[in-house]
């Protein structure tokens, strides 16, 4: 039977559902933070209102996942002092978004293994016995299903275009590889939500993540790093000091005045 | 100084199935594939859009504005060939008033 909302959720399970939909929204809305840091500084004009387009989306995507958050029994704040009042260590992101955008070619790798992911996590939660969730994502699958085919067409293309884009490439590959695996780090609660039917279990989705990127990362000529590797410790809110300069930049005009409406 | 920028798409935008597509604008891009993704998101994001259509500028053929005289100007009065001397509207008016419309 389907949980229809969170006032029919157990405590444990609200518990559960609350630290998932935090890591979702945070994951993001930081990601569309780094993408909107594009803005105007692109490499070519079409790509700058591609990727301040992609930021938008992302900002509509956290705001879907931070409301949910905010259903009274579960008890998160709402999407505006969640964004703007919470502290690094409340962050319940993967480390892979709160990196610098870096050069193009990160910025690119990194959307890449985000996007596959999304697409992944949001086909298991199109069948979530969570209505809200399943709800929320027959909406936003379509928007991920795009963002997939722009950044799986650039991997594609800067993989072997010209021996520096391939050397940019696997560079950042690298370096972005096990933050990407911690996108798959299970947030706490999670074997609740797995036995509720609300999602399955983390594993899962990255065999099924690792089983789509890698046959795309060879053909682009990429040398895909080590499974092993994960740089987890996001999901529990320890993360990388890029995330409390990050927060720093993005929450100062909300704190200056933080009684202010907008 | 060289153009170093990718090839020019014209992009052609389509509003309903069955209406003409309409030219709104150009992508720089590698190739077509990404001609297209570019062309959504700088053209058919916040237009009502059902196909577009990208074809590189370079692909086609067009007259010269130089030869705009030659072309495009009689050199006589023709004005009795403009469908503008017909009174359609007030054709179709008599013929509704005699139906009884």
């Amino acid at each position: 039977m389907g949980i229809e909302s969170a006032a029919q959720a157990a405590a444990p399970l609200r518990d559960a559902l609350r630290e998932f939909l935090t890591a979702m929204a945070d994951d993001e809305l930081l990601l569309g933070h780094r993408d909107s840091e594009w803005t105007g500084h692109a490499p070519i004009l079409e790509e700058d209102i591609a990727f301040s387009n992609l930021a938008q989306d992302e900002m509509g995507h956290a705001l879907t996942w931070y409301t949910l958050a905010a259903a009274r029994e579960l008890g998160a704040p709402d999407p505006d002092r969640a964004a703007f009042f919470r502290n690094a260590g409340e962050f319940r992101n993967a480390t892979l978004v709160e990196l610098p955008k870096g050069d193009w070619a990160f910025t690119i790798v990194r959307r890449y293994l985000f996007d596959a992911s999304e697409q992944v996590r949001y086909a298991a939660l199109a069948e979530s016995a969570y209505r809200p969730i399943a709800d929320a994502v027959a909406k936003l699958r379509r928007e991920e299903t795009y963002h997939l085919l722009h950044s799986r067409g650039w991997v594609q293309r800067l993989g072997d275009a010209t021996e520096e884009s391939h050397h940019r490439m696997q560079a950042a590959l690298d370096v972005a590889w096990p933050h990407a695996l911690g996108l798959f780090e299970p947030t706490e609660g999670e074997s609740t939500l797995v036995a509720a039917d609300i999602k399955p279990p983390e594993n899962t989705l990255r065999e099924q993540w690792l089983a789509q990127v890698k046959p795309i990362l060879e053909a682009a000529t990429l040398v895909v790093p080590d499974a092993a590797q994960m740089a987890g410790g996001g999901r529990s809110g320890q993360h990388t000091q890029h995330l409390a300069d990050l927060l720093n930049e993005m929450q100062k005009v909300a704190r200056m005045e933080p009684e202010a409406t907008w | 100084m060289s153009d170093t920028q990718w090839p020019v798409y014209e992009v052609f935008h389509q509003s309903k199935r069955g209406e003409p597509h309409i030219h709104v604008g150009s992508v720089h891009a590698p190739d077509p594939d990404m001609a297209l993704m570019l062309a959504r998101d700088q053209f058919a994001r916040r237009l009502e859009c059902v196909s577009l259509w990208v074809v590189r500028a370079d692909h086609i053929t067009a007259t010269s504005y130089e030869d705009v005289e030659v072309w495009f100007q009689p050199a006589t009065d023709k004005s009795y060939r403009e469908a503008a001397g017909f009174r359609m509207a007030d054709m179709i008016r008599k013929l509704e008033a005699e139906r009884g419309h």
